[in-house]
């Protein structure tokens, strides 16, 4: 069983650093974590190699300068092995352009029988990245799941409902995307910490993968940030004093909302 | 090394994000309540393969053993060389990473419990160290693991209420040859972990009607129920109440030679507690550490935040003094650990001068800055929820065990004037 699981590193939401002003994008030139929600996509996989009794996790990731902080953390929970895309035409990428790099990335590792993601970042929200990935493969897709099991050449999956889930099945391989919270990621061992850092890394540029550089970047985004603000500030509450209606004015105020 | 490596700072992470959800939550329960320490402790140790790594060591160290006694291994693989492989830094202590593997979760815990360093410091460190550096290969296998994954909790005896900074000379305790046989007799007090040990290290003079100075001192090790071994319940303490604390009275408790550690009454018992002497010292390096980081954060924040006089109090350059001074402490006890790290790491060890310099340093700069951080807090800092107060009466003890302040000056000073 061996399964690929896509995971990004972003600055650390703790300090997550400012915007850049001339690219309209989130800065990234500080250290890079792995993001909190991929984290849950490592630990699924991981578990899903073991009941498997054999195979392994390798994690894809498209980040700038060459950067792994984030790779090594899902490596000593225990990965085996990554692919790191890091290529300056990478810069300005929109969702489709990244889901065209981390195709590519999958395609290069061997034998995957499933690929695990998020079901959105946390730095960019987009939320399509998953699906994107499954089409350029050309392979089945299911999204929100919290629970696979994997048997006879299929993974059922719960998908996560806004009521419960569903119960579904995908032909392998497939890309699934897990939602976060499902399982609880694991605290990388001392042992596997140490050995983090001599597990293989291979990084690649847009070249070795044979992405034209138009297809990608601020050159083949299909989208364009045309202005950034900051978030309006939280504006001050209503104040009702209970003349013996208030009552009727949270039940109004919640009806409002759609929330009853 | 001046910085933590990529490697350390993940740990560190892990750990702190491991100790804020799994024990920061008992805090209150281990410092005002009855709550042990050690299954906190175990589970530390199994999320992070602690357990299992003792026992991957301790296989090879004793596979290794064997083989030497048996010839197959040429006797200049010398034994402690086997020995230090079973310890917890054992086989990658070249590595400076390894080494400072045992130094981050010490200082992480004592941002919050200094109890719980020392709890798991004197039972895998100390006791598990005595039985691993100074034991036959039996005793080993009979009690060695078990101490060195905390799955069974160790005590290592040697003060009593007469014999606290001179621990041999006043030490009373005794055996006395019955046969094949040993009798033991005496009281112990302060001992870590005596009200709860399975395992306890038993420190004693051989009786032989001899004048007590002339006696041998010899270690045994005796198991928690034993006929006429009493352990007291915790004591009260001013502070460290994450760490268990009794007395330990013996009685003609009756041990057997295969008690008696190493098998022999001529162990060099007095030099091998020096050895966990300067192993003790270092340690308190990396405590202080984790105090004083803690007390500089908390305080850094409560500056920025307390408005007196229409401003945040850190505004004001007696506070700042307090801080910088803080912050001057952080960074002196940051090159020790790092010096520790790089000089085991090199195969090197520091002399026991040195580990006392180091331990007389850190116990009274964690004191300083605990205090001062509780006079920054002003009210609010002498009232149990700000925790520096917690932090102040834990760091006190550092200047006491292992060797009280006026003894490391001692031993600073003969060795300068040797």
């Amino acid at each position: 069983m061996n399964v690929v699981v896509c995971v990004k590193q972003i600055p650390d939401p703790a300090d997550p650093g400012a915007l850049d002003p001339d690219t309209k994008t989130l800065k990234r030139d500080t250290k890079l974590i792995l993001d909190e929600s991929d984290s849950y996509g490592v630990e699924m996989a991981l578990q899903l190699v073991d009941a498997a009794g054999g195979g392994e996790v390798t994690l894809v990731s498209m980040a700038p300068n060459n950067e792994v902080g984030g790779i090594r953390t899902a490596l000593a929970m225990g990965a085996a092995k990554a692919i790191l895309v890091s290529d300056d035409a990478l810069q300005g990428s929109d969702a489709l352009g990244t889901a065209k790099v981390l195709a590519a990335a999958i395609g290069r590792a061997e034998g995957t029988d499933l690929v695990i993601t998020g079901t959105e970042s946390t730095d960019g929200y987009t939320g399509t990245v998953p699906q994107q990935v499954a089409e350029l493969l050309g392979l089945p897709s299911i999204t929100f799941a919290n629970h696979i099991e994997i048997g006879d050449g299929k993974a059922a999956v719960h998908r996560q409902t806004e009521h419960g889930y569903d119960e579904c099945e995908v032909p392998l391989p497939a890309v699934v995307s897990v939602t976060a919270g499902v399982v609880e990621p694991r605290y990388p061992s001392f042992k596997g910490i140490m050995a983090a850092k001599s597990k293989p890394v291979d990084e690649l540029g847009i070249a070795d993968l044979g992405i034209d550089a138009a297809q990608v970047g601020w050159a083949g985004a299909g989208q364009e940030i045309v202005e950034i603000e900051p978030e309006p500030e939280r504006e001050a509450g209503e104040i009702v004093e209970d003349e013996g209606d208030a009552h009727e004015r949270i039940v109004a105020f919640l009806d409002e909302l759609k929330v009853l | 090394m001046y910085k933590w490596s990529d490697e350390q700072v993940m740990l560190r992470e892990a750990v702190r994000r491991f100790i804020e959800a799994e024990i920061v939550p008992h805090v209150d329960e281990l410092e005002h309540g009855d709550l042990a320490p050690y299954d906190l402790l175990r589970k530390f140790f199994s999320t992070f393969g602690m357990d299992f790594m003792a026992r991957d060591r301790f296989k090879r160290a004793i596979e290794k053993e064997k083989a030497i006694a048996s010839g197959e291994l040429p006797a200049e693989a010398s034994t402690e060389e086997a020995e230090a492989e079973a310890m917890p830094t054992g086989d990658i202590m070249r590595d400076p990473n390894a080494v400072a593997f045992t130094m981050i979760p010490i200082i992480e815990l004592c941002r919050h419990c200094p109890g719980m360093v020392t709890a798991m410091g004197v039972s895998m460190g100390l006791t598990g160290a005595a039985v691993m550096s100074k034991g036959t290969t039996a005793q080993k296998e009979r009690w060695g693991l078990d101490l060195l994954t905390l799955e069974k909790i160790g005590a290592w005896a040697i003060t009593e209420p007469n014999s606290g900074s001179d621990a041999f000379g006043s030490m009373q305790s005794t055996a006395r040859r019955d046969g094949d046989e040993y009798i033991l007799n005496g009281s112990k007090t302060f001992i870590t972990n005596g009200p709860y040990a399975d395992t306890i290290v038993f420190i004693c003079k051989l009786d032989e009607g001899n004048p007590p100075a002339e006696r041998k001192v010899l270690q045994f090790v005796l198991d928690k129920g034993m006929p006429g071994l009493e352990q007291s319940k915790p004591l009260r303490k001013m502070g460290l109440h994450s760490s268990p604390t009794g007395e330990l009275f013996l009685s003609d408790v009756r041990v057997g030679k295969d008690r008696l550690l190493g098998g022999t009454e001529d162990q060099p018992a007095r030099e091998a507690s020096k050895d966990t002497f300067s192993m003790e010292r270092t340690g308190v390096a990396a405590m202080a550490l984790g105090i004083v980081e803690r007390c500089l954060e908390l305080c850094v924040d409560y500056a920025k935040n307390r408005v007196q006089f229409g401003q945040p109090i850190g505004e004001f350059q007696l506070i700042q003094l307090k801080l910088a001074k803080m912050e001057v402490a952080r960074m002196n006890l940051q090159n020790m650990v790092f010096r520790f790290i790089e000089t085991t790491a090199s195969g090197e060890s520091l002399t026991l001068a040195e580990a006392s310099a180091m331990k007389l340093y850190s116990a009274q700069a964690a004191v300083e800055v605990a205090l001062e951080a509780v006079q920054l807090f002003g009210g609010n800092g002498y009232m149990a929820e700000f925790r520096v107060e917690q932090l102040a009466r834990d760091a006190k003890v550092l200047q006491i065990y292992a060797g009280t302040d006026e003894i490391q000056v001692s031993q600073i000073a003969r060795s300068l004037l040797a």
